[in-house]
């Protein structure tokens, strides 16, 4: 306090200068520092009068609040000897936040991580995250598997996941000796199994992730594909004068058709007409694969007769040979980005995508009416039977397709009741089940069977509908555009839990980051290119990481938890290993398919 | 040379003699002016915090240390005028610390005008405690016999708050048997409360010279300048020395004040500027904190705003010197002005 001494000093000599020099009684302002001096200055407005105030601090607060402030710039952040100890604070719930105008208010009541989701939300979020592009292949599911069987898998596999689904909810608050308010599905495992736990994990996390990208980038290739079709179509075609090129929605007999030169069918490696479905209604279907018997449709050869232009765009414009390098140049610098934030904004195209393919489906039924037979073994020319030992492959799409297990705890931690949490979840298994049921049951049951054979269907059912159709036109443009948002966000994760896990830093450089972009692009482009079944994809990388997260994990978690508690009793033993046993089976079994 | 002293109209006859203006001047030695005011206690009862709060400086190192807290004589704590803060551990574990306090004990001794000796309540040691606080009586007692002597009871925020007021008068009465014959005022006190204020402001009231003429020559400024209150702070520490108001105020924790402006006053001193006044003004009230005297800071509260704030100033302004001669009446060595 020497400074202050000799400055009263100071101050004290020059009041007396002030007296001998009676000057402006400028006592508070220099001249010279006036825009330093100027006083502090409180709008009117803002002042709170001591009559209509809500809720004042009282002053036993205020008190303890200037104290503490003044404690708090007494010593350094390290020195504990003026820190508030805990008898001394308020609890939180007396805790207010109030401003030095007076006003003051209380906190929301601050529950750990909670969140305040109702359960409305939660449960469409778990829907809407659940509902992927293994919707366009249940149909194909169900007809691999017959419609009796399929309707029952259906409903049995979304029992069970559901249940698996259950399980890795409840694991996290079955261990009582951490705290695992902040885990996610990967620490459980890690605790239980270390690191192999953690390891192994992360790998099927990423076999799941890379096969979905695997997944969109054939589909995008394909929706990218028929959309560009459709604006040739639409537009280029119109140039072309005489050959009197409509889409082969008129009534003009399938036969005249096919002669004409042009895109008489922009149905692929045909020749024959009477694949095509021709009502006066101009709702075609096709079946794009029954020339070849099954083959992957892969292949173009459309016959152009005299028509130049149209063959130059079908080279350039080619499902796998080169629309798949077009998406390249689009969507690989979307992957290189650092935080994919800007694309998690389109997440509603997602829904979007999945009502218009509701209501698409519900008019094309509405349009061809119910083709249903009922054959129980064996398959007849037109139709399926009903029971078909092939399946397990829908079982393998159905895995990826209730597959939500890895963020299934970060989705319901933000339920605002959190006892709801089992209910909600029911709830929206309830609904995917009845999605993909709906879907599943109207594509299969109102294919046109007289004319084609349900074994048309393919493996994503808007390949049915010739590139011409509207309807589906809108529905490829809607899904391609969803795609192409979630894409970066896929690969956003896939490099994040790779990258993070092996070096331990998100993006190491952008080296690195293009080294990966790279592999995962180029799988998705070989994937186009020579095996371009969506329905194989999903039900191999399905059933692997379903494996795991579905099936073993949550079983062999539940039964070491109750054996570590003693309350592991032999029916609970016997039903967990047979859960593990299916889980195996089922990617066993995939591959005999 | 020095001015002859005048009698003003409205101050009291001066309590001690009265200096001759002839009086030949001496060259006092500078230690022999100084007054000290020891702070003592046990290592850790909570001493170096407690000047901290008070004096709004900081703390410089860990407080829990191996050696003990050995302030230099020349401590730069200084308040009231001339009176020097010093800061001594008793009865620490360390053989040096006994050691030095020993053979340094006269030295430390001499010249005290206060003793404060802080108690740990929740000390498991009492009887030593005892022990150490009579042999510093001891030393009081040969060497500044004079000197006022102050315990305060620490961190009484540790007790469950039923029990509070029982322990303290056991502390209390103890405390009174063993000091005889020497009189200490008893407080407790926690830094976590008002009542460190409230302890440390009757230790500083009963320090400041001529303390009863200020009060009553305040409230005759008050009622002059028509304020609705006026206190008086001391200048280091803003300790409330003395307060005038004309009406019962809402304000039970008015002292907290003084925690405001020592705050203020750090933040200034990070500038490496000073604090020297503030006036707050709303459409209710006007508040002018100044310097007024050599050793005290006035406040002022006037709740009619119409009146000019320069109005107040000037009268503040003519009222510090009556008060600075009244303050240096008592003797030279409570003033910094002496010529």
């Amino acid at each position: 306090m020497a400074n202050m001494n000799s400055d009263s000093r100071h101050l004290l000599i020059s009041e007396v200068d002030h007296e001998r020099d009676p000057g402006p009684m400028n006592i508070q302002f220099e001249s010279s520092d006036l825009r330093s001096k100027r006083p502090f200055y409180i709008e009117p407005t803002n002042i709170v009068s001591v009559n209509h105030v809500i809720q004042r601090v009282s002053d036993h607060a205020s008190a303890m609040n200037k104290r503490i402030h003044y404690y708090s710039r007494l010593s350094t952040p390290a020195d504990k000897a003026l820190i508030a100890p805990d008898h001394v604070v308020p609890a939180p719930e007396e805790c207010y936040v109030y401003s030095p105008l007076g006003s003051a208010y209380k906190l929301q009541s601050y529950t750990e991580g909670y969140g305040k989701n109702t359960s409305l939300v939660t449960i469409f979020m778990i829907w809407n995250t659940m509902m992927g592009t293994s919707i366009l292949s249940i149909p194909w599911g169900i007809k691999q598997a017959g419609f009796t069987t399929g309707m029952c898998v259906i409903i049995l596999m979304g029992l069970l996941t559901l249940y698996c689904c259950y399980r890795v909810v409840k694991s996290r608050t079955m261990i009582s000796s951490l705290d695992t308010t902040t885990w996610e599905y990967p620490d459980v495992c890690r605790h239980y199994f270390g690191s192999f736990g953690q390891w192994s994990s992360l790998l099927f996390s990423l076999v799941s992730l890379i096969g979905a990208m695997i997944v969109y980038w054939v589909l995008m290739s394909n929706f990218l594909f028929n959309t560009g079709k459709f604006i040739f179509i639409e537009t280029g075609f119109r140039h072309v004068g005489q050959t009197g090129l409509k889409l082969l929605t008129s009534s003009d007999p399938p036969a005249s058709a096919s002669q004409s030169a042009g895109i008489t069918d922009f149905i692929h490696h045909i020749n024959d007409t009477d694949t095509i479905l021709n009502p006066n209604n101009s709702n075609p279907v096709i079946c794009p694969s029954a020339g070849s018997g099954g083959h992957p449709d892969n292949s173009s050869m459309i016959f152009y007769a005299n028509d130049t232009g149209a063959q130059q765009f079908e080279k350039w414009w080619d499902k796998s040979r080169t629309v798949p390098f077009y998406l390249v140049g689009l969507l690989l610098p979307l992957l290189n980005f650092k935080s994919p934030s800007f694309f998690s904004k389109f997440n509603i195209l997602g829904t979007v995508s999945v009502l218009y393919l509701i209501f698409l489906v519900t008019f094309k039924a509405v349009r061809l009416g119910f083709h249903l037979e009922f054959h129980w073994f064996i398959p007849t020319e037109f139709f399926v039977p009903e029971i078909r030992l092939q399946f397990p492959q829908l079982t393998g799409v159905l895995t990826l397709a209730f597959f939500i297990h890895n963020c299934i705890i970060t989705l319901l931690k933000n339920n605002k009741k959190q006892e709801n949490n089992v209910r909600d979840l029911c709830i929206a298994y309830m609904l995917v089940t009845l999605t993909y049921l709906y879907i599943g049951v109207l594509v299969f049951a109102s294919f046109p069977s007289p004319p084609l054979s349900k074994d048309c269907i393919e493996q994503n059912f808007l390949d049915n509908f010739p590139s011409s159709d509207t309807l589906s036109f809108i529905a490829r443009i809607f899904l391609l555009f969803q795609m192409m948002t979630v894409y970066p966000l896929l690969g956003y994760l896939a490099r994040v839990q790779l990258l993070g896990h092996i070096f331990g830093d998100i993006y190491p450089s952008i080296f690195h980051v293009l080294v990966l972009n790279l592999i995962i692009v180029g799988a998705g482009v070989t994937m186009a290119c020579f095996y371009p079944n969506i329905g194989g994809i999903i039900r191999y990388s399905g059933a692997a990481c379903g494996l795991a997260f579905v099936f073993i994990y949550p079983s062999l978690i539940y039964i070491i938890s109750l054996h570590q508690e003693e309350r592991l009793t032999w029916p609970k033993l016997i039903f967990h290993v047979f859960i593990i046993i299916l889980g195996v089976a089922n990617l066993t079994v995939q591959f005999f398919m | 040379c020095r001015r002859p002293l005048q009698a003003l109209p409205f101050e009291k006859e001066p309590a001690g003699p009265q200096p001759s203006p002839w009086r030949p001047r001496r060259v006092m030695p500078n230690t022999a002016m100084k007054k000290k005011v020891l702070l003592m206690g046990k290592s850790g009862s909570g001493k170096t915090s407690m000047r901290s709060i008070i004096f709004a400086n900081y703390i410089a190192r860990d407080t829990r240390r191996l050696g003990a807290t050995i302030d230099v004589e020349h401590s730069h704590v200084r308040f009231l005028g001339n009176l020097v803060l010093n800061l001594w551990d008793c009865g620490g574990q360390d053989t040096f610390m006994e050691n030095y306090f020993t053979s340094q004990r006269d030295n430390i001794f001499r010249n005290v005008e206060v003793l404060i000796y802080v108690f740990d309540v929740e000390s498991h040691e009492l009887e030593k405690d005892m022990h150490y606080y009579q042999s510093c009586l001891e030393a009081i007692l040969q060497n500044s016999p004079d000197a006022k002597i102050f315990c305060l009871v620490h961190k009484m925020d540790l007790v469950q708050e039923d029990q509070r007021d029982l322990i303290f008068k056991e502390r209390e009465e103890d405390l009174r048997r063993l000091s005889r014959p020497l009189e200490c005022a008893c407080f407790r006190t926690s830094i976590w409360d008002e009542t460190l204020y409230k302890a440390w402001s009757s230790i500083v009231y009963q320090l400041i010279p001529n303390v009863q003429p200020l009060e009553m020559n305040l409230r005759n400024f008050a009622q002059i300048i028509e304020a609705d209150e006026v206190l008086l702070f001391e200048r280091a520490t803003f300790l409330v020395i003395s307060h005038y108001q004309c009406k019962e105020q809402r304000d039970v924790h008015r002292f907290e004040i003084s925690n405001i402006i020592k705050q203020f006053k750090l933040s200034c001193s990070k500038l490496a500027a000073s604090f020297q006044s503030m006036e707050v003004r709303n459409s209710n009230f006007a508040a002018f904190i100044d310097i007024f005297t050599s050793n005290t800071y006035v406040m002022v509260v006037i709740s009619d705003p119409s009146i000019p704030s320069a109005a107040t100033l000037i009268n503040i302004r003519n009222a510090r010197k009556h008060f600075e001669k009244l303050e240096r009446v008592d003797g030279p060595k409570h003033s910094l002005l002496m010529r």
